[in-house]
């Protein structure tokens, strides 16, 4: 049996990371293979499946083990930043990176970009009747007939805090109201929903760039679609990284950091997962979306993982009722 | 009269019985008498019903019992009673419910007359809450007794009912089974090693010896036998 | 008290080893719940009406599930171990296989075979799914149990029922009261696995109790919460646990006889056909359609997925099957000893509680047993625990050592005592004794307890991924991580790859046991 003892060797890092360990792998084995620092990695389930790498953060404050944390999204790493499990960390590789996609504090910093989309059965809902904003799923045309992720877990908890902090306590409890009239479904997570449009179970949902381009790679039945170009746009989700406080081995987390935040892991990233660089100049491939040529949502990251803590409750009740 | 025809059996590859044939007078105590695996309890199974031969036939009374390697007439319909080595009294079941297992067809006042009719004839109605761990071996013993007779059976099979008694009690018992042949008007086939046990309560006395009959008649026919293996069986 | 645990040093070493290792742990973390400073609101949250209401329901559902599963596979054990039927061995193995595929990747299977044929994956009401699906999933381990418990009848108890009453009777009154024991284990260890299971009930849109633990953890980080209300399901498992104690306390249930288990097989005439229609039916339910299903979307664009998926699994298959294999002989030692405790040593209370506290880590959330052994090990000069293997071994033999004691216990209680005291009187020591005497005996439920024991371990997500050290790969692991963002037939290989792994194990194990037990064939005949 393979026997991992205790290692405080200088020539290691341990990485945690919620991001899907197809892409985050092939990255972190890029840069062990490059700086000759060993990479050990904790990798995560789907929000539904188990309860995620950052209950094990929580867990181990007192004796961290984990030197870096890489997220998929912006918003838990909140947590880390209330319960001082992350430091504050300045990157030079990041600065061209605008600072909406960075914590004012330095606790994480963002790139590779995924983004909030519409994903459609072609076969079941024809192009002229495709949503073109987030506020058409109300329409009775789509009644029953599509999905979002159970907003209590993952990027969609994001998405609706997102839309609570742009628009308002009140219009945004109606447009919930509006969707839970209009019979809409709810799936256990992002690749649910892409599961089902994929089946024809439903003709639309919404889901994750990542999620829709493996969708459209499977299958030529699926289309996607930013939402509402023409109004409030689309919510960007950047990756995050951050350092966690005690890191047993900062001067690899840093190096680590620094490697992830490079321009060739963005472009890495673009390809294998249709992540969107948030570094100027990296070259995407063709049919990969540019953040140049994407209508974001205008929302502050910090304010809205607060947000989030405060509609939790609301939430749970919508889910359920 | 109870008959065996021709009687092939084995386990597996191993060849118990090779034909052969025995008729077991009615109203009569017969006893298999042979050292251990010498086909006595194979012959009382095959009788019950609960084995059936590869070859041969078993009757009774005229009436084929199993035949052709079947099973014509099931164990619960051959009006036998039947008491096992190791008694086999239901751990869970009271002494009550033991002995009134077999009549669950027939209405509760007639079940609870003739268990403790049965039960009083062994002199056990104080037991009859009893549940078998609770009672000494004797009375274990005639609980079993006591379960097999009361669907009223026209045959007794016992199968070395007295192996874990002490002499005194065996003693004892074997005078109880002797007369149950007139109180219940049994045809009796009781199974021993123990010739001594055999002599004390046999009409008659088959001796076994690896599937064959060696020996077969009355106790002073037995005695008097000049087969050199029931003069050595008899010696010890 | 003090002299009789110095007399009974193993005893009392394991014990004491399983309360300071586990116990102590997951107790200090509940008893942390309570200094948290919203405490007084949490609790009045964790026990209002909405929540009661909730763990009621869920514990009509697992009743439920539990009580049919028992059903179904008390009628398959009958089948395979009682009667001679045809194609009992392929039969005894393959029906196993819903226990070898994670629930809710079976319940994922059982959706694509409704749309398959329906073109409707919701074509039966949701809650109804979700019950036959985990009924699906937990027959065979009631298979297994009653199974055994089927092969160790005395057969002179059952042929005494058949001088006197039909087959049908003996069955109803005499069998079945005398396996009363493991129709029981089963239905309790099938409800407690019910009730904590949620991930099958949120794919069905079924909300159960522990669906609120769960929210409580990955949406809310609200741990003190997730802890009170985790008591709730802990205090329901206690209590049937307990009701199972009483009931059973003074039933005598000598099943075994002198002369070792032999268990009386059955030929079935008139209802062979009927059987084996049923055996095929529930093959096809449980393995067949679902097991093409996997293979039809692994393999619908060639074998390019599955060459894939055999490269990501590779390196998680020695790690794996290595720490399952020595967790489950720790859990079967483990949950021997107690077993052993509980039925030899009655007056040693501590025996009977060893039982209690097995019970109570097995119906703690995996992520709260997780939670509480990270703090408790992530300590400073403990990393030789924490950051190996073997936090994952503690892991499990907390997590799954009830479920052996358990089906040990039944089998020793069907065991006559006289042969331990024969070989005593005859001066024998303890350790001979048990050696040489006991352990033959009862070698095919050690067996049996070893197999579910590391087929669980083997399967495991829950514990496993709050714990698993950095760098390191397990087969359950490594599907659900890729499963995230993979395509469907990437998904389905490394399912078929795990499954097909798991399966050639336990045949390989169940060959070899055959060969160890084969030694002691004369206690079984």
């Amino acid at each position: 049996m393979t026997s991992i003892s205790c290692h405080k060797q200088s020539n290691e890092v341990v990485v945690y990371t919620s991001v899907d360990q197809l892409f985050s792998e092939p990255i972190l084995k890029a840069f062990e293979r490059e700086s000759g620092i060993k990479v050990r990695a904790i990798y995560d389930t789907e929000e539904t499946k188990s309860t995620g790498v950052l209950n094990r953060l929580l867990a181990e404050k007192e004796n961290p083990q984990c030197d870096v944390f890489w997220s998929g999204d912006p918003m838990r790493v909140i947590v880390l930043k209330n319960e001082d499990i992350s430091a504050p960390f300045h990157s030079d590789i990041a600065d061209d990176i605008s600072q909406v996609y960075k914590d004012a504090d330095g606790y994480w910093i963002g790139f590779s970009a995924r983004a909030r989309v519409l994903i459609y059965n072609k076969k079941v809902l024809n192009e002229v009747d495709v949503p073109q904003s987030i506020f058409d799923l109300s329409n009775e045309k789509y009644k029953g007939n599509f999905a979002i992720a159970n907003p209590l877990f993952g990027t969609t908890t994001f998405h609706f805090a997102a839309l609570f902090s742009s628009l308002g306590n009140e219009k945004a409890k109606q447009f919930l109201a509006d969707l839970k009239n209009n019979d809409v479904v709810i799936a256990t997570s992002n690749g649910d929903v892409k599961k089902r449009v994929m089946n024809g179970e439903i003709a639309c949902g919404l889901t994750d760039t990542d999620d829709a381009f493996e969708a459209m790679k499977e299958s030529d039945e699926v289309g996607m679609l930013f939402l509402d170009q023409k109004g409030m746009g689309s919510l960007i989700m950047p990756n995050t990284v951050s350092l966690i406080a005690n890191a047993p081995h900062i001067a690899n987390a840093k190096r680590l950091m620094n490697y992830i935040l490079s321009k060739e892991t963005e472009a890495k990233l673009a390809v294998s997962c249709a992540q969107m660089p948030l570094h100027k100049g990296v070259k995407t491939p063709e049919g990969i979306s540019s953040l140049d040529h994407i209508v974001p949502m205008e929302i502050d990251y910090d304010r809205s993982s607060i947000k989030l803590e405060e509609i939790q409750k609301y939430l749970k009740e919508w889910v359920e009722n | 009269m109870i008959e065996l025809k021709n009687i092939y059996h084995s386990y597996g590859s191993e060849a118990v019985l090779t034909d052969l044939s025995l008729q077991l007078e009615a109203q009569k105590i017969h006893c298999l008498l042979g050292s251990s695996g010498s086909g006595k309890t194979t012959i009382l199974r095959l009788i019950a019903g609960l084995e059936v031969p590869q070859k041969g036939m078993v009757s009774n009374g005229g009436i084929t019992l199993t035949g052709d390697a079947e099973i014509l007439i099931p164990a619960d319909r051959r009006k036998i009673g039947f008491v096992f080595q190791d008694l086999a009294l239901w751990p869970h079941l009271s002494v009550y419910k033991n002995i009134a297992f077999g009549l669950e067809e027939q209405k509760a006042d007639r079940i609870k007359e003739k268990v403790f009719e049965i039960l009083h004839h062994f002199d056990l109605e104080e037991f009859a809450g009893k549940y078998p761990h609770q009672l000494s071996g004797g009375q274990q013993q005639l609980v079993a007794i006591a379960r097999s007779l009361v669907l009223k059976p026209d045959v007794l099979l016992m199968d070395e009912p007295l192996a874990n008694l002490d002499v005194k009690l065996k003693r004892k018992m074997l005078a109880h089974i002797k007369k149950l042949k007139q109180d219940f008007n049994l045809t009796m086939i009781y199974v021993t090693h123990d010739h001594r046990e055999a002599f004390s309560i046999a009409d008659r006395v088959i001796v076994l010896n690896d599937g064959r009959i060696e020996a077969m008649g009355s106790l002073d026919e037995i005695k008097k036998s000049e087969n050199e293996f029931v003069k050595y069986f008899l010696e010890y | 008290m003090g002299r009789k645990l110095v007399k009974q040093p193993l005893f009392t070493i394991v014990y004491l080893s399983f309360v300071l290792m586990i116990v102590a742990p997951i107790v200090y973390t509940i008893g942390t719940a309570f200094f948290s400073e919203k405490i007084g609101v949490e609790l009045t949250q964790a026990f209002q009406g909405r929540t009661i209401f909730l763990l009621l329901k869920s514990s009509l559902i697992a009743a439920i599930i539990a009580f049919f599963s028992t059903i179904i596979g008390t009628f398959l054990g009958f089948l395979l171990y009682k009667t001679k039927i045809p194609f009992q061995g392929f039969f005894k193995v393959s029906l196993l296989i819903p226990l070898l595929i994670s629930p809710y990747i079976f319940a994922v299977a059982w959706k694509d075979i409704f749309l398959f044929f329906f073109r409707d994956s919701t074509i039966l009401p949701s809650y109804l799914t979700c019950i036959l699906v985990m009924i699906i999933v937990f027959s065979p381990l009631a298979m297994l149990i009653t199974g055994s418990a089927f092969m160790h009848i005395n057969k002179q108890f059952e042929e005494s029922a058949l001088m006197v009453t039909s087959f049908r009777k003996m069955i109803l009154k005499v069998i079945l009261p005398l396996i009363k024991p493991s129709l029981i284990s089963s239905f309790v260890l099938i409800f407690i696995f019910s009730i904590s299971e949620f991930s099958v009930p949120a794919l069905f849109g079924v909300k159960v109790f522990t669906t609120e633990i769960f929210t409580q953890f990955s949406a809310f980080y609200n741990h003190s919460m997730a802890i009170l209300q985790s008591l709730l399901l802990i205090l329901i498992c206690v209590f049937l646990l307990y009701a199972e104690r009483k009931h059973l306390a003074d039933l005598p249930f000598l099943s075994i006889g002198s002369k070792g288990s032999s268990s009386k097989i059955y030929v079935l005439k008139k209802g062979e056909f009927f059987s084996l229609s049923f055996l095929f039916l529930w093959l096809s339910v449980s393995m067949i359609f679902p097991v093409t299903i996997l293979f039809i979307q692994s393999f619908k664009n060639g074998v390019g997925a599955f060459i894939q998926a055999f490269d990501l699994m590779m390196p998680t298959f020695i790690d794996s099957i290595a720490l399952s294999f020595v967790a489950a002989l720790l859990i079967v030692f483990v949950g021997f000893v107690a077993a052993f405790s509980a039925s030899n040593k009655p007056d040693l209370r501590m025996g009977k509680s060893f039982n209690y506290l097995l019970l109570f880590v097995f119906a703690v959330p995996s992520t709260i047993l997780g939670i509480s052994l990270i703090k408790f090990y992530n300590q400073p000069g403990l990393e030789m625990i924490y950051t190996t293997y073997a936090i994952i071994l503690i892991a499990f033999v907390g997590k799954f050592s009830f479920i052996a004691a358990k089906i040990i216990g039944d089998a020793l209680k069907g065991y006559p005592k006289s042969l331990d005291e024969a070989a005593r009187i005859a001066g024998a020591t303890f350790s001979i004794r048990i050696r040489k005497i006991l352990i033959p005996m009862i070698l095919p439920v050690l067996f049996l307890a070893f197999m579910v024991a590391f087929i669980f371990s083997l399967g495991d997500l829950g514990t496993s991924i709050m714990l698993y050290p950095p760098g390191t790969e397990l087969m359950p692991i490594k599907v659900f991580t890729i499963m995230a963002n993979a395509p469907q037939d990437l998904i389905n290989s490394m399912t078929l790859i795990v499954f097909l792994t798991t399966l050639i194990l336990i045949i390989g194990l169940y060959m070899i046991a055959k060969l160890m037990i084969r030694k002691y064939n004369c206690a079984y005949d």
